[in-house]
């Protein structure tokens, strides 16, 4: 027990809050912040901030999502808003226009995460789209690239052109912009 | 299933209009309308004016209620606002606080 539905034919203005799961198949004015996790079916309709553990929404918002684990935005979804989660998966197919930022902790076993709502398998179409998009976080681990830290102090960085000590230095020669014939730039405006 | 099921734990505050079943077991303030059957499942509470084609109350209901066709106020239920409906019932040890209107 405990469940929640907003059928396809009720409409709520006003604030939705608790603990979920809460599904969400018709239409919400209003903010709705839940516990639980929380599906946006399709046909659903939100004008308002959604915030839950797991959103997963086929339908249309108009608000930001806050998921404290994940939001899916899936196929036929529409989002205008902001969308701020660890874990954020756009299936192709999936609309958003908004600030989209992976944020927080994630959870250590997405895999071993208990089925949301039931038996159901929506989310199943995600497949390998599920993690698209990592913490930040992992960039930390990433070995420093070792040109980064090339020791060579005496050397000036930029050297005339022409310097004959350039051509024997094993340092690769620096980029040669070749120089454009006159009236090419103005050729290559007109056909762009 | 139900088409609506407002849970255990889940608060709506404001305005909630269906066209089909609502089932509340949480908490509902403002109004409810529907233009089907709403019931109002034990430890449920509904501060709000209910406006439905039958009304089922075995929690806590407080307003005013509206019903086309009849409201039954179950063993343990609680209602205090008046109500209209044409058809009501009140079970032994159900507690009632208001005017009724059955169009008599």
């Amino acid at each position: 027990m405990g469940g929640s539905v907003i059928g396809s034919d009720t409409v709520v203005r006003g604030n939705v809050r608790g603990s979920g799961p809460l599904e969400i198949l018709g239409r919400v004015e209003g903010d709705v912040t839940v516990e639980g996790d929380v599906l946006l079916g399709d046909g659903a309709a939100v004008r308002g901030n959604v915030s839950g553990a797991q959103l997963t929404v086929s339908g249309a918002v108009q608000g930001d999502l806050h998921g404290s684990e994940a939001v899916l935005v899936q196929n036929g979804a529409r989002v205008v808003g902001e969308i701020v989660a660890p874990r954020i998966g756009i299936a192709d197919g999936g609309l958003v226009r908004g600030n989209v930022r992976t944020e927080g902790e994630p959870q250590l076993a997405p895999v071993a995460r208990r089925p949301a709502f039931g038996a159901r398998p929506f989310g199943s179409s995600f497949g390998a789209a599920r993690a698209v998009a990592p913490a930040p976080r992992v960039t930390e681990h990433r070995p420093i690239e070792p040109r980064a830290v090339e020791a060579r102090p005496s050397e000036p960085k930029s050297r005339p052109e022409g310097d004959p000590a350039a051509k024997s230095s094993p340092e690769p020669p620096p980029p040669v912009v070749p120089a454009l014939p006159k009236g090419a730039k103005g050729k290559k405006k007109n056909r762009s | 299933m139900a088409g609506t099921v407002i849970g255990e734990g889940l608060t709506i505050e404001g305005e909630v209009t269906s066209e089909e079943e609502v089932v509340v077991h949480g908490t509902v303030r403002g109004t409810l309308k529907s233009s089907d059957v709403v019931s109002v499942g034990p430890g449920a509470v509904v501060e709000a004016d209910v406006d439905a084609a039958s009304l089922s109350v075995a929690g806590n209901v407080t307003g005013n209620v509206n019903a086309g066709e009849r409201v039954d106020l179950q063993a343990g239920g609680r209602l205090i606002g008046d109500v209209k409906a044409s058809r009501l019932t009140i079970a032994d040890g159900a507690s009632f606080k208001g005017n009724v209107d059955m169009d008599v």
